[in-house]
Order: C-alpha cells, then sequence, then structure tokens
C-alpha cells in the first residue's frame, strides 16, 4: 500500500513518518534531539492542530515540513511530494510566528512580491491581490507600509500572503501569538473560513483554547514526541458524563430534573451552576458590540 | 463560535477558486523570480533611504573643487579628479558591502527568508537576486556619483580655459598654437571619455566585493560580524602584492610566515588589481583589452562566489 | 562521491573549492597585474625604503587602496609646510606622496617648484640667517630640486612637465646656461613639447661656453624653417652667433638687426642662404 495515502487511498497533505531531527550543540560532540521518531498525517481537507508547549518540537516539525530543513531520520511528504522538493512549496502557504515581512513595502505591495515568486503576473496577479486583501479585510490599508500595521493585521496579511498561490495547504505557526483577542478572533475566523473553502490548515500553538476553537484533529507533542492524537471531540470530551445547558429554566423545572437524577441509579449530579463564558469572549463581547456584560 | 464577531469579508464564494488537483510544474530555474527578489532588494535599498549618501558624496566633490591652492590648472583638476574619483571608489566597494551584509542576515532575523523560502523559490534564485538588487543598486550610485563629478570637474574645467585663453591673448605675446596647447594640457586633466572606464573599473571592485560579502554572509549569523569580516578581508585583499614582495622574496622569513603568505594570496582575492582606476584618473591612456580581461576576471569571481555561496546556502538550515 | 560531500562539513568543502580557484587564478591576475602595470594603470607597490618613511596613514592608503586619496591630503600638508616656509618637512611630505603616487607629473614638477625656486627665493631674501648659511642652504635646496626632478625623469622618462621646471631652477637660480641648454635639448624631441623648446635650446647652447658652433647649426635649422621662427630673440641669436663666429657676409641671414631696427618677421627680405650645407669653419647646417 501506497504509505502516503490513507486508508481512503486519498493522498495525505501531509505525512510525516519516523521523523527524528536532532541538532549538534557547536563543536562539542553533544547532540539534541529535538523531534524523535515523530509519525502522524494532516488529511486533505481537515484542520490539524500540533500542540505542545514552547520547545516540544513544533517549529521543527513545521520547518521540516516546509522544507527550510532536512530530517535527520525519517521522511516528510506534503501531497505525496518530500518536503525538500521544490514543486512541494507550491502546495503550501506558510505563516511564520511573528511575521516580519518587508516594513518598506505596503500590503498591496507585499503580496504582488510573494505572488510573483510563484510565478504569478498580470492581471491575475492583481485579481488575486485584491482578493485577499477583500478576505483579510485590509482593502483600506492595502497602499500603507507595513511598517504601520498594527500585530493583527501584520498577521493577516501575513495570511493572505500564505494564500497568495492558491495553495493546497496552509501552514499557520502560532497565527495569534501577541495579537489582541479581536484580532486573535478575526484570525480564528479566517482559519474557520479557509476550512469551509476547502483548504487543509495545519497548525502549531500552545494556546490550548484555540486549538480547540478551529482544530478537527489534534497531536499533542511534548519532549519531540507524539503523546495524544485524534479527533478533537475525543480527546477532550470525557464520555461517561453529559452537560445539559439550558436557557429560561425555572426554579421547578430544576428541581424536576435533581428528582429524576436522583431517581435513577446509577446517575449522579456531578455539577451544577451558570456557565462561564472565557474572558476572552466577554473582552470580544465588550469590546465588539458594546453588548453590557451583565446577563 | 463565529456567532459572536461577524467574518470580515461577506463573500467568502469570491476569494478562493478551488484548490489544483496535482502538483504545479516549478521551472528548473527562473529569471523572473531573481527579477522579483533583485528589484525587491533595489525597493528595499532605495526606501532605506541609502540614495542619501549621494549628497555627502556631492559636499566631498565640492569641497575638492574649491582647494584653491596656488597650482596650475592641470594640477588643481588633477586633484579634483582623485578627490571625487578616490572618494567615489570608497563609497561604491564600502556600500557593497554593507548593502549585501544588511539584506541576508537581516532576511534571516526577521524571519522574512522563511516566507520566500517557503514560496517556490530555488535558493540560487535567492542569492543572485540579491545579488543583483545591490549590483543595480551599486551601479546606480556610481552613475549618479560620475554625474556629480562631471559638472564639478566640467565647470571648473571650463573656468579655467576661459581664464587661460583670457590671460594669454590679453598678452598678445602667444600664437594661436600655443594656446591650443596650453588648453590641451588642460583638457588632458579634465573631463574625458576615459574617466566612464574608472567609474567601471570601481563597478567591477564593488561587484566582486558584494559577491565575497554574501559568500560570508552565508556563513555568519550577523549584519555586524559580515560587516567586519569583509572590510577586514578587503583591506588584506589590498596587500597582496606587497606581501608578494615583503616576505616570499625575502630568505629570511621563516618557512612559516611563506606559507601562511601563500595560503591568504589563494585565499583572499587580490582587490588592488581592480585599482586600475587610478591610472585612468591620472590621464593615462586605456588599454581597453586590459579593461575587459577584468572584466572576465570579476565575471569569475562572481560565478565563483555564487557558487560558494550557494553551496553553504544550499541546504542550510534555519 | 556523494557521500563524501554529504559527510564533508560545507564550510570546509567551500573553503577547499576557494583554494582551488586561488590556485587556478593567481597565474592569471599576476600576467594581469605585470600588464597592468607597464600600462600605467596600476600603480606597483612601493618601494621598501618608501614604505618605512611613509607614516602610519599613508600605509593604510596603500592597504586600502586609498593612494589617491592619502596623496591628495598630503598634498595639502604639504602646501602648509609651504604656507609656514618649513622646507624639510615639505620635501619629507613629497617623498611620502611621490613615492604613493610616482606616475603623478605634477607631484614632482610641484616639488621641484617648491625647493627649486620658492625655498631658495626664500633663503635668498631671508633676514634670520646669516649669509654663509643662507648660501649654503640655497644650494642645498637647487640641488634637492634637481635630485628631486631627476628621480620624477626616471620615473616617467617623457615627462615633458618636469624638464621644464628642471631647467627653470638652472636657469633662474643657478644661472646655468649649459644645464639649461641640455635640459632642453633631452625634451624638445618629446611628444606634446612646447613650440618653444626648440629655440630655447639655441638660445641657451649660444649662451654655453664652446657650444657657440652647435647653437648655430641648430638656430639655422630654425630659421630655415620658415618666417613663422623668424622671432626677434632667434634673429638676435643668430647675429650674436655671426659676429662671435666670424661668419662671412654672404652666408649671413638679411634680417636687420632687430635691436638696431625693429621689424616685423615677415616683412624681412627672405633671400636667405638656401644651398649651402656646410659653412666655413666646418659648421654644418641641417
Amino acid at each position: 500500500m501506497n504509505p502516503e495515502a490513507n486508508t481512503a487511498g486519498e493522498v495525505s497533505a501531509v505525512e510525516v513518518s519516523h521523523l527524528t531531527k536532532v541538532f549538534s550543540l557547536g563543536l562539542k560532540r553533544e547532540y539534541v534531539v529535538a523531534v524523535d521518531n515523530l509519525s502522524f498525517h494532516v488529511k486533505a481537507g481537515e484542520v490539524y492542530g500540533l500542540i505542545g508547549p514552547n520547545g516540544s518540537g513544533k517549529s521543527t516539525t513545521m520547518k521540516v515540513v516546509l522544507g527550510l530543513m532536512a530530517p535527520s531520520k525519517g521522511s516528510a511528504k506534503v501531497f505525496g511530494l518530500d518536503s525538500g522538493d521544490i514543486r512541494a512549496r507550491n502546495e503550501i502557504g506558510f505563516l511564520p510566528e511573528n511575521p516580519y515581512f518587508y516594513k518598506h513595502l505596503s500590503g498591496a505591495e507585499t503580496l504582488r512580491f510573494y505572488g510573483k515568486l510563484c510565478g504569478m503576473k498580470g492581471r491575475d496577479l492583481e485579481r488575486r491581490v485584491d482578493e485577499l486583501l477583500k478576505l483579510v479585510d485590509l482593502e483600506g490599508a492595502a497602499t500603507r507600509r507595513l511598517g504601520g500595521y498594527s500585530k493583527g493585521m501584520l498577521q493577516r496579511i501575513g495570511l493572505a500572503q500564505a494564500l497568495v498561490q492558491n495553495p493546497r495547504l496552509v501552514i499557520l505557526d502560532e497565527p495569534t501569538a501577541g495579537v489582541d483577542p479581536i484580532g486573535s478572533r478575526q484570525i480564528r475566523d479566517l482559519i474557520m473560513r479557509l476550512r469551509d473553502e476547502g483548504y487543509t490548515v495545519f497548525l502549531c500553538s500552545h494556546l490550548l483554547e484555540q486549538v480547540q476553537e478551529v482544530c478537527d484533529r489534534v497531536g499533542i507533542l511534548f519532549r519531540g514526541r507524539m503523546r495524544r492524537e485524534g479527533a478533537l471531540e475525543e480527546l477532550i470530551s470525557v464520555d461517561s458524563q453529559t452537560s445539559i445547558t439550558l436557557e429560561g429554566a425555572s426554579p421547578e423545572l430544576l428541581g424536576k430534573i435533581r428528582e429524576l437524577v436522583q431517581r435513577d441509579e446509577g446517575t449522579s449530579l456531578v455539577a451544577e451552576g451558570h456557565p462561564r463564558t472565557s474572558l476572552e469572549h466577554l473582552f470580544v463581547r465588550i469590546a465588539e458590540r458594546g453588548e453590557d456584560p451583565q446577563p | 463560535m463565529s456567532d459572536e464577531a461577524p467574518p470580515p469579508n461577506p463573500e467568502p464564494d469570491r476569494a478562493t477558486p478551488a484548490p489544483a488537483p496535482g502538483a504545479r510544474p516549478v521551472p528548473l530555474f527562473s529569471f523572473g523570480r531573481v527579477a522579483t527578489i533583485a528589484s525587491g532588494t533595489v525597493t528595499q535599498l532605495v526606501r532605506m533611504k541609502t540614495f542619501y549618501f549621494l549628497l555627502a558624496f556631492a559636499a566631498v566633490v565640492v569641497a575638492a573643487g574649491n582647494f584653491n591652492l596656488p597650482a596650475t590648472p592641470a594640477k588643481e583638476l588633477s586633484m579634483i579628479k582623485k578627490v571625487s574619483f578616490g572618494t567615489m571608489d570608497i563609497f561604491a566597494w564600502l556600500f557593497a558591502i554593507v548593502a549585501t551584509a544588511l539584506l541576508i542576515p537581516r532576511d534571516q532575523e526577521d524571519r522574512t527568508l522563511y516566507t520566500i523560502l517557503s514560496k517556490p523559490v530555488r535558493r540560487i534564485e535567492y542569492l543572485l537576486g540579491k545579488l543583483g538588487g545591490v549590483l543595480v543598486v551599486v551601479g546606480v550610485s556610481l552613475l549618479a556619483m560620475y554625474a556629480i563629478c562631471a559638472v564639478m570637474i566640467g565647470a571648473r574645467e571650463a573656468l579655467f580655459v576661459a581664464a587661460e585663453v583670457e590671460a594669454m591673448t590679453a598678452d598678445g605675446r602667444y600664437s594661436d598654437a600655443e594656446i591650443a596647447e596650453q588648453v590641451g594640457l588642460i583638457r588632458q586633466q579634465g573631463l574625458r571619455a576615459e574617466l566612464g572606464i574608472a567609474v567601471l573599473a570601481s563597478f567591477f571592485k564593488a561587484a566582486v566585493v558584494a559577491a565575497v560579502t554574501i559568500f560570508l554572509s552565508t556563513f555568519a549569523s550577523s549584519s555586524l560580524f559580515t560587516i567586519i569580516v569583509s572590510i577586514l578581508v578587503f583591506l588584506i585583499g589590498h596587500a597582496h602584492s606587497m606581501a608578494t614582495s615583503f616576505w616570499l622574496h625575502e630568505t629570511n622569513n621563516s618557512v612559516f610566515v611563506q606559507m601562511l603568505v601563500k595560503l591568504i594570496k589563494i585565499l583572499i582575492p587580490d582587490f588592488q588589481l581592480f585599482s586600475f582606476s587610478e591610472g585612468i584618473v591620472q590621464g593615462e591612456p586605456v588599454v581597453y583589452a586590459l579593461v575587459w580581461q577584468m572584466g572576465a576576471v570579476t565575471g569569475a569571481y562572481l560565478l565563483v562566489f555564487l557558487l560558494l555561496s550557494l553551496l553553504v546556502f544550499v541546504d542550510k538550515e534555519f | 562521491m556523494k557521500r563524501l560531500f554529504q559527510i564533508l562539513p560545507r564550510p570546509l568543502l567551500a573553503l577547499a573549492l576557494l583554494g582551488g580557484f586561488g590556485l587556478l587564478r593567481t597565474p592569471v591576475e599576476q600576467g594581469l597585474r605585470t600588464r597592468l602595470v607597464e600600462a600605467n594603470l596600476l600603480l606597483p607597490p612601493p618601494a621598501q625604503g618608501a614604505l618605512e618613511q611613509m607614516g602610519q596613514s599613508a600605509l593604510m592608503g596603500t592597504l586600502g587602496g586609498l593612494r589617491p586619496l592619502v596623496a591628495t591630503y598630503l598634498t595639502l600638508e604639504a602646501f602648509g609646510h609651504f604656507s609656514t616656509k618649513s622646507w624639510d618637512s615639505l620635501r619629507q611630505t613629497y617623498q611620502i606622496i611621490t613615492s604613493l603616487e610616482p606616475r603623478d607629473e605634477t607631484h614632482w614638477t610641484s616639488v621641484v617648484w617648491h625647493l627649486g625656486i620658492n625655498a631658495t627665493a626664500n633663503m635668498e631674501t631671508s633676514q634670520n640667517l646669516p649669509a654663509f648659511e643662507r648660501e649654503r642652504r640655497f644650494r642645498e635646496y637647487a640641488f634637492q630640486a634637481i635630485e628631486l626632478a631627476e628621480r620624477g625623469i626616471a620615473q616617467i622618462p617623457d615627462s615633458v612637465a618636469i624638464r621644464i621646471q628642471l631647467a627653470e631652477v638652472y636657469r633662474e637660480k643657478l644661472k646655468d646656461d649649459c644645464a639649461v641648454a641640455r635640459v632642453y635639448g633631452e625634451l624638445m624631441d618629446l611628444p606634446g613639447a612646447p613650440g618653444y623648446s626648440r629655440r630655447f635650446h639655441g638660445y641657451f647652447l649660444a649662451r654655453c661656453p664652446g657650444h657657440e658652433e652647435e647653437a648655430y647649426a641648430h638656430l639655422m635649422g630654425l630659421y630655415r624653417e620658415g618666417e613663422h621662427q623668424h622671432l626677434p630673440t632667434l634673429i638676435k641669436e643668430i647675429k650674436n652667433l655671426e659676429e662671435a663666429l666670424a661668419i662671412p657676409k654672404e652666408f649671413r641671414i638679411p634680417n636687420p638687426d632687430p635691436d638696431l631696427m625693429r621689424t616685423a618677421p615677415g616683412e624681412a627680405p627672405a633671400s636667405a642662404p638656401s644651398q649651402l650645407q656646410t659653412l666655413p669653419g666646418g659648421i654644418v647646417v641641417p
């Protein structure tokens, strides 16, 4: 069987198998194993999140997939192409962590620059630049130089840059690091849209909440090894427990429910209370909608 | 989740066409990509306001144009030429080193390099584009500096010739032939077409320096390191012929010293060879065959140092 | 091979290739250097003695390829020495300048002019020194000027300007007509020599004892070139020589003595003796 293909016979967007990356420290014979025999795959069309603390090997894995680093052992493939193959690069759009583009270029010029690098030109390129500026909501800042962009805007122009050649796979490294909650939400929404439009998204993050919100599947990396991997629901749901959220329930109804639970053998009420929104949600609600946070 | 914030763009279906089915081919080498990186580099250097150094150059030339020494017009013109072309030469190579050293390590520090290399760009195309961009800017700066010099020298020359002709005709003692002879002496040191070849010589030198700097910057992790080492290499590269006559032709030097000098001669380019603009500026006749041969040597240096840079850069990990 | 390529650290491999390129290019560059130096486009390395005198700034200039700039800077410095009449410092500075740029004629002419004309004039008028010392230094500066001029001529063998400056020192300061005549004799056939240099050679040769016949032959040669050479001084010098050499009347030029009757050269009767090649006394007129 073709190792790059998953069970459905479809080629994986990313196929990492037995990847090991070792760095030597200076001239001394000392080594650091950054990634240790790592295997996983990202299916075409899904949002895959690689999570783990700083230094767990996420960025190294990503750089190997991008062809910026060569594996010490094992392999990384992108749509069946070796990650070192330049054709693989056409299929990838990459947004690095805290990207610094040329500050002297405007948003539109940045997109044009990267588009030309991908062999685009003329009216096709101009049309694509306009589309992307619209997509990331930076039409108003198209002619402003990146030196004057906020972090969130940089992240969005970075995402547009990643999409310029219309790649099949988008790789995002800590896409919301250092971005304020509103900017962070905009980026999250963009990722959701990318998935809806059929892109495969592979992202790395140490912000668990973010991963939880957007990813179909996640892998948890720790000290260079995959500790857990699977569909998000499988990983975070507690199978033996169920929660019901009600709105406008009267004390009488709640009393009845409690009664029912008590009557059932083998069922016990673990917790009861008002659900809490996350601080991020709260902040966004106040800032964006002027909504009164009090219920 | 998107119930709380509206998507930034309400027309999702327009933004992205359906993903392509198979791997798109990438040409082995694309001049278009090289040109894109080169023009990006030119834009970068221009917008970094590097051309302001031309103002400093103009100041030097104006100062040189007003020495007002008790010297003959020919001598004064010769001094103006030497100062302006000497300064031009320094500005060209120094600019080539600093600009080149700023570009690649900076792209790396800023992680811009990641985004460029994660596009279908070959590393040789990146290196060529960067070098090409620097050379375009150096070339344009040299032409601009040449224009500044030409205005100054041309103006002084016209002034000197007019004054000399006036002095000689007022006396009435000199024949037209003698006046023409005297004017010829001044014109000899004035604005001549051969000076363009001196500019070309400075360009050759700056091009080789830039190629060496690119090579060094593929090792280096910082701009400062690259600049310092490049300048050092440049200075040592001027001492080849002196070192040869000092250490290699003397019998009392140890074998170790002789080996060291030979090693340095082999590893470091002979930059002094590229100083042939000095002779041209002094008014010596240009031997064009030699100029073209120096052009070929320059080409060889560029080629070799690009290959060397590629060798280090091709699978450098970031 | 591929394995080796992978094992060897890339910087080491690059260094090895750099060495190989170095070995290949060295002979080519050596040849080019020789031809560039021959064409005077490139300066040879300064002589060892010069380097020792040079001092740090000049040495740096040589190393950094800034020779013309350092030389110009030192020229300004030398001008400072000229304004303070520090002639010895001026000579030392010019020694460095000329070793930095031995092919620049203007450095040689400047230093010969400074020492041979300005420094000697200063000694003639200086009130601070006793007469004997002034005379001694006068001769010293004049001879230093001559020596520097000769070194310059050795560097630039067909330099007209250095020779003219040298002739000035002989003429104006040392009053050595024979030397002036010799110098003009050297320079008159060089490319770019001024038109008057052949006449000057004759004039000063005429005043050099024992060379009257040679001078007469030379000046007659010029006279025969046509009316454009019939300048009053030339006529006068020939007249003087005709007297001194007792040239028979029929062989003398028909022009009137310009001191007795000022006539424009064009108006002079042009029936000069033309066939004669050998004059009495064995004087050969070219």
